[in-house]
């Protein structure tokens, strides 16, 4: 496949029969969810049916925004990344104050653009070059101000929102230099959602045990548990497909990338519930009805896109064969 | 080791349509480049087309809080009372406008809010705690005000007789306010008309006074509006 068909091509969106399964399982999700609804009716109360309403309402678009630019080709998947990784910066910015430093912030969107531009160019070093180069970058354009009291506070947040948002996340979209790219990302997005479901009702059926009560009280022991076996066994069946042909596809690590996936998709609901709780704020926004902000539905991918990309490109080498790059290679 | 202090922004957790609305609301990199964008070509407009002159710039404080008051004719007077401030200024200054006319069509509001920064004065119930909020956010944050204290625009051009919400707020403090007259205003738009003719505009700023003596109650609200409604009549005349 050349770089351009990959980048800009929906011919071969259904070729992987991973991304049939998934895309096929996600439409009939989206199909039975408001004919269960509809069946159950008034039987259950009025508020709990809004809610479900619109949460079913939030889960047909952020479905549609996601799965959409994944199905068309790589360039769009890339931008789609692009643009949750600043909604996440605003959020986390206008949550923390940082938004109120404008040349911080401003370094920040101009990281994360240099990422994306570094991702679409399949130049895997200039990628991991911006990270340190950006935090230099944010570390001066701080002193501009010539304001030393609240420095570190500033900087430190900076750094983390461009880590966090710029560096973690662009790591997703950087799995989009796979050749594989649509059953691997839906893959882990799934992943990490189902992570969420599976340790709802593990949590609700078996949980009594808080696992850190302070931090965020309806996480169970029994449901991370939970959560954690379900996911497994989930990556482990698509894994089986998804890396088929290569090292990965061995069953010990599938088992070390599903609990990978579960383990660090439940730190990072912990580490935003952290970053929450010290914040004092119940949710990050209102920009998904139902749901809160963005950053309150993908906090589980934010630190597990670094994770599995790396994971797989150590053992198969993420966009192995793929010409890298594409667009600043002259001559 | 103390805890870091957190502000995160007046208006998070509000819908974009009541985070428009709301005397909380700050700007954002997006909002603040589009003041940027609209101030500029703001200013470019009342100086090419209106051949704007300002009178007694140096007038103006250099850091807020301020508040700029002056006579209202024309929906011009916020775009020209602000024209003069410092850009880097732009995301601190707010005219307060009125919330029935501006922030009641969500596509207005939205445009009250992100372009030209203005917050909203409910005319027919603006309570205490909403003057009290803004009086909290000018000394604050600090910012600027810029308002317009007969409470409407006048339909003849003559000076109608300033309100004492605008003593609520600032008597007491000690808050700088800059009384302008702008000259010409009415003839450019005048409250009939929906498009603006060429006619010269000039502003003349005042010296800044300040009501840190005034007593909060009615007859200081009062002396505050009066002494106020003097300084900007005497502009007119000079």
């Amino acid at each position: 496949m050349s770089p351009y068909e990959r980048l800009f091509s929906p011919a071969h969106a259904f070729e992987h029969p991973v991304t049939v399964w998934l895309t096929v399982a996600l439409g009939v999700a989206l199909t039975v969810s408001p004919l269960v609804l509809l069946t159950l009716g008034r039987r259950i109360a009025e508020t709990r049916r809004q809610r479900l309403w619109s949460r079913w309402r939030s889960w047909l678009v952020l479905t549609l925004l996601l799965v959409g630019p994944i199905l068309l080709g790589a360039a769009w998947t890339i931008v789609a990344i692009c643009v949750l990784s600043l909604l996440c910066y605003r959020e986390y910015a206008r949550a923390t104050g940082l938004f109120r430093e404008k040349a911080i912030s401003l370094t920040i969107v101009v990281g994360i653009l240099l990422i994306t531009f570094a991702t679409m160019d399949n130049w895997y070093r200039l990628f991991m070059a911006l990270t340190p180069l950006t935090i230099t970058l944010i570390l001066t354009v701080a002193l501009f101000a010539d304001r030393p009291q609240g420095y570190i506070q500033r900087t430190a947040l900076g750094v983390l929102g461009f880590v966090l948002f710029g560096h973690g996340l662009g790591h997703l979209g950087h799995l989009a230099n796979d050749v594989n790219f649509r059953p691997l990302i839906l893959m882990v997005l799934v992943a990490a959602e189902m992570n969420v479901v599976f340790s709802y009702f593990v949590g609700r059926t078996l949980g009594h045990v808080p696992l850190c009560p302070n931090t965020s009280p309806k996480v169970t022991v029994a449901g991370v548990l939970g959560g954690l076996v379900l996911t497994t066994m989930l990556v482990m069946l698509l894994g089986t497909s998804v890396f088929r042909g290569t090292e990965l596809a061995n069953w010990h690590h599938l088992i070390v990338l599903g609990i990978l996936i579960s383990v660090v998709g439940q730190l990072g609901a912990l580490i935003f519930a952290s970053i929450k709780r010290d914040l004092g704020i119940k949710d990050f926004d209102v920009t998904i009805p139902g749901h809160g902000g963005l950053l309150d539905r993908f906090d589980r991918i934010v630190p597990m896109a670094a994770v599995v990309f790396h994971y797989v490109n150590y053992f198969v080498g993420v966009g192995a064969g793929q010409q890298v790059r594409i667009w600043t290679t002259f001559g | 080791m103390d805890d870091w202090n957190y502000k995160p922004a007046g208006d998070l957790g509000l819908s974009h349509d009541e985070a428009f609305k709301s005397l909380k609301r700050e700007s954002g990199l997006i909002a603040t480049a589009l003041h940027w964008i609209w101030w500029s070509f703001v200013r470019a407009y009342l100086v090419l087309w209106h051949r704007l002159k300002v009178e007694g710039r140096e007038n103006l404080p250099k850091v807020p809080p301020f508040v700029l008051v002056a006579n209202h004719s024309s929906h011009l007077d916020a775009l020209v009372l602000a024209a003069p401030l410092d850009l880097r200024l732009r995301d601190q200054i707010f005219p307060i406008a009125a919330g029935d006319v501006f922030f009641t069509n969500p596509a207005i509001s939205a445009f009250a809010a992100l372009m030209l920064n203005a917050l909203p004065m409910w005319r027919k119930n603006c309570g205490p705690h909403a003057l009290a909020e803004l009086k909290r956010r000018l000394i604050e944050e600090p910012c600027c005000y810029i308002l317009f204290p007969e409470g409407q625009r006048s339909r003849t051009g003559e000076m109608l007789p300033f309100k004492a919400g605008l003593g609520m707020m600032l008597a007491g403090t000690n808050v700088p306010i800059v009384p302008c007259y702008l000259d010409g205003c009415f003839q450019a738009l005048r409250p009939e008309t929906h498009w603006p003719v060429r006619h010269p505009i000039t502003i003349r700023i005042g010296r800044p006074l300040t009501f840190a003596d005034a007593p909060n109650r009615r007859e200081g609200w009062e002396q505050v509006a009066n002494e106020l409604q003097a300084a900007v009549k005497a502009l007119r005349t000079e």
